[in-house]
């Protein structure tokens, strides 16, 4: 070894010693800003005029401690961790879908129009809305790959611009009895919405301690295992990898690009278009009531793709961030009450994501120059 | 059917239609403009939503608190500019992925200016017209680019300036140079992630000013529902135009063209699919790259962090 | 070997002024715990050319680094004419008249000559003075070229000549070229030495020639330095080397194999036309090598060979008239993204056991061969077939079912993901022997690196390292482990020693030819003359894309394989 080589494995990787000084780095750096964020939200509060304990307390409330809540909390996360879970699979790929918030909204659409349209007893009705909502997630999403692999359109531009195309395709079905309008009858007094799922169609909501939350939190949490399960340790899961590491060594041994990169933006879309099912058949009160109506999305997929992110595209991880999501927004209901406008829970959050990015980053630049450092002398 | 063409003919030889296309193109046209310098030194900024609601808010702060126009404009581009910082500081300083930074940034600024309108309420007016003599009376088009709110008037130094300042000058030369092949500009001795921070600033700068001008120009009242998608537009608007300048441009009057043709069209009483129009620019944009994706030639970098030593 | 200090030694002989351009003073750059360079003393004389030699890795590139600013030495001083200098970036070096002709990553594609050479400036943008500066330089150093052509349309050579444009046209008073050869024809390469000669005298500039080939700098320069890991370990005038002792402060041992030699870019030993500077390549013949202690080589590489490993080998299997060729290529026509044409009609058949050199200056299309065979381009037209059999271009892993092996030009382009494990990556090209029913068996899967580690010596922490934290000469062995464990019929090794340490690159050639010895068919990609001479049986040199000559090693020599390269008829 000449004393590049040696340079490189001494100063790349983190030595025994330094292991534990490492980890308390990390949580200082993280405590720090997230710190720094919820200070800065205070700060917000008070300069406005209000005071932010009792918004801190109505967050609590709101999110946890009131009864029923941590169920609707739940409620709440399930879909934002199905839609993560779906943004970790493309991610892996190397993919960037940012289009999850059209894909739920194609694929909750057009569950709806064929759970409509097929009927059938309940319980298999349900199953079917949310086989087919994924489905249509999934090719919403394969106009984006379709245009990736055979046009060479880039996914982030495409997934982005179809989220808006998506929302307006739902807006039009939304006007028309033929496609997803209810039938005058229905409708209320509103004009586009669609019709509501009879209680015999939606998903169960089993009761827990007064809390009351639809099936979908234990498939989101069943479909985290898998996806954990799939990426790590199966042989697919470990092509997708190369794929998304390094797509000309997975091209030469045999990694369809196409193939599985098509896959795999399409399973993002279609956890997207589940996610969005899942929402309709048992959001329940919270996401549009068991019918389609428009903004039924609630950026559950900007959300949930933030939530991918700020997991670092390991599945299990974004179990936990899924639900400090789903809090701060179940909490923001309550806080309201406290006289504060409650889109202050949207600045919290999004300087929480913020706060949440720099640690990453700061610790990825340091051990960066550090190997740069140590490998400037390779040729 | 007839009567529906001649109806079109009619909107078509409106000066009105020309009027409120060229407002809603003046708003594009701003912020399509920064983002062509952010995309052109390789950042894929998609904070534009943000900083044009950004620039917005704070235009009305600033003609709140003074009540000039001419102030709140220049308060708008510092709102812009302080989103651009967040951007900027975030992706090109702590190599953090410029997209989770750009979608976070607009959920935050819908958010913060949300929250702040309610706590605030700032009130702001529209800004005067201003007639330009003559050029104001071509027939059609005239009053639309001539007869403007003041505002608007800025563009005509800020498309010029900006073009002259990325292919004439040497700033411009090193931005492109960022944007084609990091790693080269690095070895010739140019601050990467110092030219891409500027870019983005300088988006900020225009975008704060569309925000501005959207507002003195077009809505009056701050609302923070105002922007509606309209960034993303820009976005479209500089994708479409295949990264030149003048092509964006193009992107921008073709798509508040489809914007305005709706509006006028409603207000004669019919309804075309008022859906598809409003997903036009975005069905149109994705088609043009479709078609054009491997002809058309995207800056090389684009969207690609730099990190010294990282290919 | 006198280690004095050249500088000093120089003054009174020369005519040179007796400050140094530059004079560097105990400079000393740790990165960790390793130390790049250890208080490296040097002085560079006006009107004069400096050679900085040694293996890859020495320290050179770091050092000049440090003169440039792009790295900031720990310790030491760098004085330019006498007045010591805080260099902390590239523009406050160009400033001082220092310029570096790189060697990569310098130009941006996009743009125009022009603008390139515009590129890194400071002050207003002006596009006809730089024009006419470029005229001027063009005129005066016989480097001709259209500023107003996008740099991407340009030949590797045309690159080079925009790259020494810039460079010259801050009219620097010292000059760095690092490794500037590679791309170039052997007659390229004495036409830039040439000029560069004219420009040292004429203007009275300082020249660095940083280099691994010792011919070349043997060749072209009046002093030398030598580095080994950090350290100067000699400087003498260029009058007063010769080959091996150079070779032999190069590596820090005796160079003893043939491989090692030409490593060194030491022309092979019957031809040693070039050697003008008191070279005699019977120095080196192995006959009079003989008598070296083989096992000092051995402790310092850390490997152990049969010396009769590397005598025997160049000699081609016998390939008689009836024998099948194991992979024909036929008429291949490639168009690369810009539409230009990278390979074309090339056509080649290969016999097992042979081991065929592809000679040819760097962007004549050898990329695009290795790119075809690694399935990661399509051809225009022509076939491609393994044992008879037709296998479709550009198909995801066909060429690796086939039973192509490769040694990718850039490991980290193809070869290697960086981000996985050394066990994963040592599976990349087949999952099966560590899977079963479509999961990864994690025990099969550690036992199979740990049997491969071994074998092939990668010294990492374990199976599960990361790709990244290990070095470069250890990753391109998890390359060769990899494909070699495949039991390829054809093994494609492009540019294989390139980056390697001297002990690296002899385990490398053996291993080839090894390979090649059991039946394996090798096709070895090169820029390096003299490691195609050294291992192939048979040469084809590539120029545009086409096959302009082949022959058998014994016909084949140093000048004609160089005109060749250059593109004249064979």
């Amino acid at each position: 070894m000449t004393a590049v080589d040696t340079a490189i494995d001494s100063g790349v990787r983190p030595s025994r010693t330094r292991h534990g000084a490492r980890f308390s780095e990390w949580i200082a750096l993280y405590s720090m800003s997230v710190l720094a964020a919820l200070v800065l939200s205070a700060i917000l509060v008070e300069a406005t005029g209000g005071d932010w304990r009792p918004v801190v307390n109505a967050l609590l409330d709101g999110s946890v401690r009131h009864p029923g809540r941590w169920g609707e909390t739940l409620a709440t996360a399930a879909p934002l961790l199905v839609v993560a879970l779906g943004t970790v699979i493309s991610s892996k790929a190397g993919l960037v879908n940012i289009g999850q918030e059209g894909q739920l909204f194609v694929g909750a659409a057009i569950g709806t129009y064929f759970g409509f349209l097929i009927g059938g007893p309940g319980p298999i009705n349900v199953v079917l809305i949310l086989i087919i909502g994924a489905a249509g997630g999934g090719l919403w999403a394969g106009v984006a790959a379709g245009l990736r692999y055979w046009r060479g359109v880039p996914e982030v531009l495409s997934t982005l611009l179809l989220v808006t195309v998506g929302g307006q395709a739902v807006a039009y079905g939304l006007r028309w009895e033929w496609l997803l309008l209810a039938p005058e009858g229905s409708r209320g007094n509103r004009n586009q919405v669609s019709e509501q799922l009879a209680t015999g169609n939606r998903l169960p909501r089993p009761d827990l301690f007064g809390n009351e939350f639809p099936l979908t939190v234990f498939i989101s949490v069943i479909l985290a295992a898998i996806v954990a399960f799939v990426l790590s340790r199966t042989v697919w899961g470990f092509r997708l990898r190369m794929l998304g590491r390094n797509p000309r060594a997975a091209q030469r041994s045999g990694v369809s690009e196409t193939r599985y990169g098509a896959t795999a933006l399409m399973l993002s879309g279609a956890f997207a278009g589940l996610a969005g099912a899942a929402m309709l058949t048992g959001g329940g009160f919270a996401f549009g009531n068991y019918q389609l109506v428009p903004g039924f999305s609630a950026n559950i997929g900007w959300t949930g793709l933030l939530v991918a992110l700020v997991a670092y595209e390991k599945p299990l991880a974004a179990i936990p961030v899924a639900v400090v999501f789903a809090g701060l927004r179940t909490g923001s209901n309550f806080v309201s009450g406290t006289g504060v406008e409650s889109r202050i829970t949207d600045v919290i959050s999004g300087l929480l994501v913020l706060a949440l990015l720099i640690p990453a980053a700061v610790m990825f630049l340091r051990d960066r120059r550090r190997a740069r450092a140590a490998a400037t002398e390779r040729v | 059917m007839a009567d529906f063409f001649s109806s079109v003919y009619e909107i078509f030889t409106t000066e009105t239609t020309y009027s409120n296309g060229a407002l809603l193109a003046g708003v594009l046209a701003f912020a399509a403009t920064g983002e062509w310098v952010a995309e052109r030194s390789g950042t894929l900024n998609i904070s534009v939503e943000g900083m044009l609601l950004g620039g917005a808010f704070t235009a009305a702060l600033g003609y709140h608190v003074t009540g000039s126009v001419a102030v709140g404009l220049l308060t708008g581009m510092v709102g812009g500019m302080l989103i651009a910082g967040v951007q900027a500081e975030m992706s090109h300083r702590l190599a953090a992925d410029q997209f989770v930074v750009g979608l976070t940034l607009n959920i935050l600024v819908f958010g913060l200016t949300g929250f702040l309108e309610n706590e605030i309420a700032p009130d702001s007016t529209l800004a005067r017209k201003f007639e330009i003599p003559l050029l104001s009376e071509i027939p059609l088009v005239g009053e639309a680019l001539f007869w403007q709110r003041w505002p608007f008037y800025i563009l005509y130094l800020l498309i010029p300036f900006s073009w002259w300042l990325v292919y004439r000058t040497r700033w411009g030369l090193e931005l492109r140079s960022v944007g084609e092949n990091p790693q080269s500009a690095d070895v010739s001795g140019i601050d990467v992630n110092k030219r891409r921070r500027q870019s983005i600033y300088y988006a900020g700068l225009t975008c704060g000013l569309g925000g501005a001008f959207f507002l003195f120009g077009h809505v009056g009242p701050f609302e923070n529902t105002i922007v509606g998608g309209r960034g993303f537009i820009a976005i479209a608007a500089v994708i479409f135009g295949g990264w030149t300048l003048r092509g964006t441009l193009a992107g921008c009057v073709i798509f508040a063209g489809a914007l305005s043709f709706r509006i006028s069209i409603q207000l004669i009483g019919y309804d075309i699919n008022s859906e598809l129009l409003q997903a036009l620019p975005f069905i149109v944009t994705i088609a043009g790259m479709a078609i054009f994706a491997h002809r058309v030639r995207a800056p090389a970098a684009l969207a690609r962090p730099f990190i010294r030593g990282l290919r | 070997m006198s280690n004095t200090e050249l500088g000093d030694a120089g003054t009174d002989e020369t005519n040179t002024s007796s400050v140094p351009a530059v004079r560097l003073t105990g400079i000393t750059k740790r990165f960790g715990a390793v130390v790049a360079c250890d208080s490296v003393n040097l002085a560079l004389q006006r009107g004069r050319i400096h050679g900085l030699l040694g293996e890859n890795g020495a320290g050179k590139s770091t050092l000049m680094k440090m003169l440039i600013g792009l790295v900031l030495p720990d310790s030491g001083t760098i004085a330019i004419d006498g007045t010591t200098e805080s260099i902390h970036d590239p523009l406050t070096a160009s400033a001082l008249g220092i310029g570096m002709v790189h060697q990569h990553f310098s130009l941006v594609d996009a743009l125009t000559v022009w603008e390139n050479v515009a590129l890194g400036d400071a002050g207003r943008l002006d596009p006809k003075a730089t024009r006419g500066r470029i005229g001027e330089i063009a005129e005066q150093y016989g480097l001709v070229i259209d500023p107003d052509k996008r740099v991407g349309d340009l030949t590797a050579g045309l690159r080079q000549r925009v790259e020494i444009i810039k460079c010259l046209r801050r009219d620097p008073s010292i000059v760095i070229f690092d490794e500037p050869t590679s791309v170039l024809t052997p007659e390229e390469s004495e036409q830039l030495f040439e000029s560069l000669r004219h420009v040292v005298a004429a203007e009275s500039r300082s020249v660095v020639l940083v280099s691994h080939k010792l011919d070349e700098v043997l060749h072209a320069t009046d002093d030398i330095t030598i580095m080994r890991q950090g350290k100067v370990v000699d400087q003498r005038r260029s009058v007063d080397a010769d080959a091996r002792t150079l070779a032999r402060a190069m590596v820090g041992r005796e160079v003893s194999l043939r491989s090692e030699r030409a490593a060194l870019g030491i022309h092979s030993l019957d031809d040693n036309g070039l050697d003008d500077n008191g070279l005699d390549g019977n120095n080196l013949d192995r006959a009079d090598l003989d008598g070296i202690d083989l096992e000092e080589g051995a402790t310092a590489t850390g490997h152990t060979f049969e010396t009769a490993d590397s005598d025997t080998s160049n000699i081609a299997p016998d390939i008689g008239p009836t024998a099948v060729p194991v992979l024909r290529i036929g008429k291949a026509v490639v168009h690369d993204a810009d539409g230009v044409i990278a390979l074309d009609e090339f056509s080649l058949e290969m016999y097992p056991g042979e081991i065929v050199g592809v000679a040819g200056v760097e962007g004549n299309g050898q990329r695009a061969l290795g790119d075809v065979l690694s399935s990661l381009l399509v051809l225009s037209s022509g076939t491609v077939t393994v044992d008879g059999a037709p296998v479709p271009t550009g198909k995801s892993g066909a060429m690796a079912k086939a039973g192509i092996g490769v040694i990718p030009e850039d490991r980290h382009d193809s070869g290697l993901v960086l981000d996985m494990t050394v066990a994963e990556n040592l599976v990349l090209v087949d999952q099966s022997r560590a899977a079963s029913r479509g999961l990864i068996d994690q025990k099969r899967l550690n036992a199979f690196a740990v049997e491969m580690i071994e074998q092939f010596s990668i010294a990492c922490s374990g199976p599960n390292a990361p790709m990244w934290s290990v070095s470069g000469g250890n990753q391109q062995r998890v390359v060769l482990a990899r494909e070699l464990s495949q039991e390829p019929k054809i093994l494609v090794a492009a540019q294989p020693t390139r980056g390697l340490d001297v002990g690296a690159i002899e385990y490398m050639s053996h291993r080839l030819e090894t390979a090649a010895a059991t039946g394996v068919a090798v096709l070895l990609i090169s820029s390096e003359l003299e490691e195609i001479l050294e291992l192939s049986h048979r040469i084809i040199v590539m120029h545009s894309g086409r096959i302009v000559g082949e022959m058998p090693r014994a016909e084949a020599n140093f000048e004609a394989l160089g005109l060749l390269m250059g593109g004249a008829a064979a």
